[in-house]
């Protein structure tokens, strides 16, 4: 029983990620992880017990730890990325305004 | 030809000196109904010197933003400076500038609204690298199947667009990072009509191309089938007139 309602979250999370790209509000570029994370998690809530034989491959002995350590690898991964991305278009906006109040002067100046 | 269109070329440009000459020179002799446009996209290299010395219109990137958003800063100021078409042409020396009238020419006797310069409709013995034919067959294969429509060459960047396209892609949020297959399968699917018309094209002769490498092109595939996966689940849209 359990399992359909780890299915059910998964579905919204897919739909929601869908929605927000097809509302213009997350680009498809964006999304891209957001997706493949979804997807794994729907994979895992259909056949709750791959995470066991991949532990195993691992092998760790209590499997659920596995799957927090991706989770968190995952988050933290994502999370730098975004950092970077946010360093990099601080550092465009400030080009761009310094670039236009140049160019305001030049106009005025004519 | 009718009353006289406003046609402009937009060559986006990044470290092209080696080259960039040559095209404009080519352009100049060939083309010379239309107006020329080079977006400099930041160049490190003397692209922008070259350009200015050969008297053309020419728009530096403030900063490197690749060349599909610098395409579509040139579409902007087609849209803004009321151009009838617009021919994207690149500015490594692949394109030849007599077949950039022929497309235009189509573009004016059809009622195509992007005319694709393609290098595979006929054998126009382009010598193609093995994983690129690949990745042009899958792309051609996804189109004819998802828009019942062959389209040979889809990841020819060599266009020709007319006003309604450049209106719509200067309006575009979301103008793809690599606007190939899934720019075609997104436009004939709001009912554009995308034609096209069989090119010759040279190999690149001096600089790097942007498709190199091993892990880039992978990067590419992964991200188009993403793409256009979105593309098709949003289903098709009205063509706004």
């Amino acid at each position: 029983m359990n399992r359909i309602y780890f299915i059910i979250i998964a579905l919204l999370c897919l739909l929601y990620i869908v929605r927000a790209v097809r509302k213009n509000s997350l680009s498809i570029k964006e999304s891209f992880w957001w997706f493949v994370a979804s997807v794994a998690m729907l994979i895992l809530a259909i056949f709750p017990y791959s995470i066991d034989s991949i532990a195993k491959i691992f092998g760790v002995d209590y499997p659920p730890s596995l799957f927090f350590v991706f989770c968190i690898i995952f988050l933290v991964l994502i999370n730098f990325r975004s950092s970077r991305r946010i360093a990099i278009q601080n550092e465009k906006i400030t080009e761009l305004a310094q670039h236009i109040a140049i160019l305001e002067e030049k106009v005025n100046d004519k | 030809m009718k009353k006289s269109n406003k046609v402009l070329i937009v060559i986006p440009a990044y470290n092209e000196e080696e080259n960039i000459g040559k095209v404009l020179k080519e352009l100049k002799s060939d083309v010379s109904f239309a107006d020329i446009l080079v977006i400099n996209d930041c160049s490190k290299d003397k692209t922008a010197e070259i350009v200015k010395k050969a008297g053309v219109k020419c728009i530096n990137n403030v900063f490197n933003m690749r060349y599909a958003m610098a395409i579509q800063t040139g579409i902007k100021y087609a849209a803004l400076n009321d151009y009838d078409y617009v021919i994207q042409f690149d500015a490594d020396g692949q394109h030849i500038a007599k077949e950039a009238k022929k497309l235009y020419e189509h573009a004016l006797k059809t009622d195509a609204d992007i005319v694709i310069g393609s290098r595979y409709l006929k054998d126009m013995g382009y010598p193609c690298p093995v994983f690129r034919r690949i990745g042009t067959k899958i792309f051609e294969f996804l189109i004819k199947l998802f828009c019942h429509k062959h389209i040979a060459d889809p990841l020819s960047g060599f266009q020709c667009l007319n006003r309604q396209v450049i209106l719509h892609y200067s309006k575009m949020g979301n103008y793809p990072e690599y606007p190939d297959a899934n720019l075609v399968i997104e436009m004939l699917m709001r009912g554009y009509k995308i034609e096209e018309v069989p090119v010759r094209m040279r190999l690149r002769e001096a600089g790097e191309s942007m498709h190199g490498g091993i892990i880039k092109p992978i990067k590419y595939m992964i991200d188009m089938f993403y793409s256009i996966f979105f593309i098709i689940i949003q289903g098709p849209k009205r063509k706004e007139r």
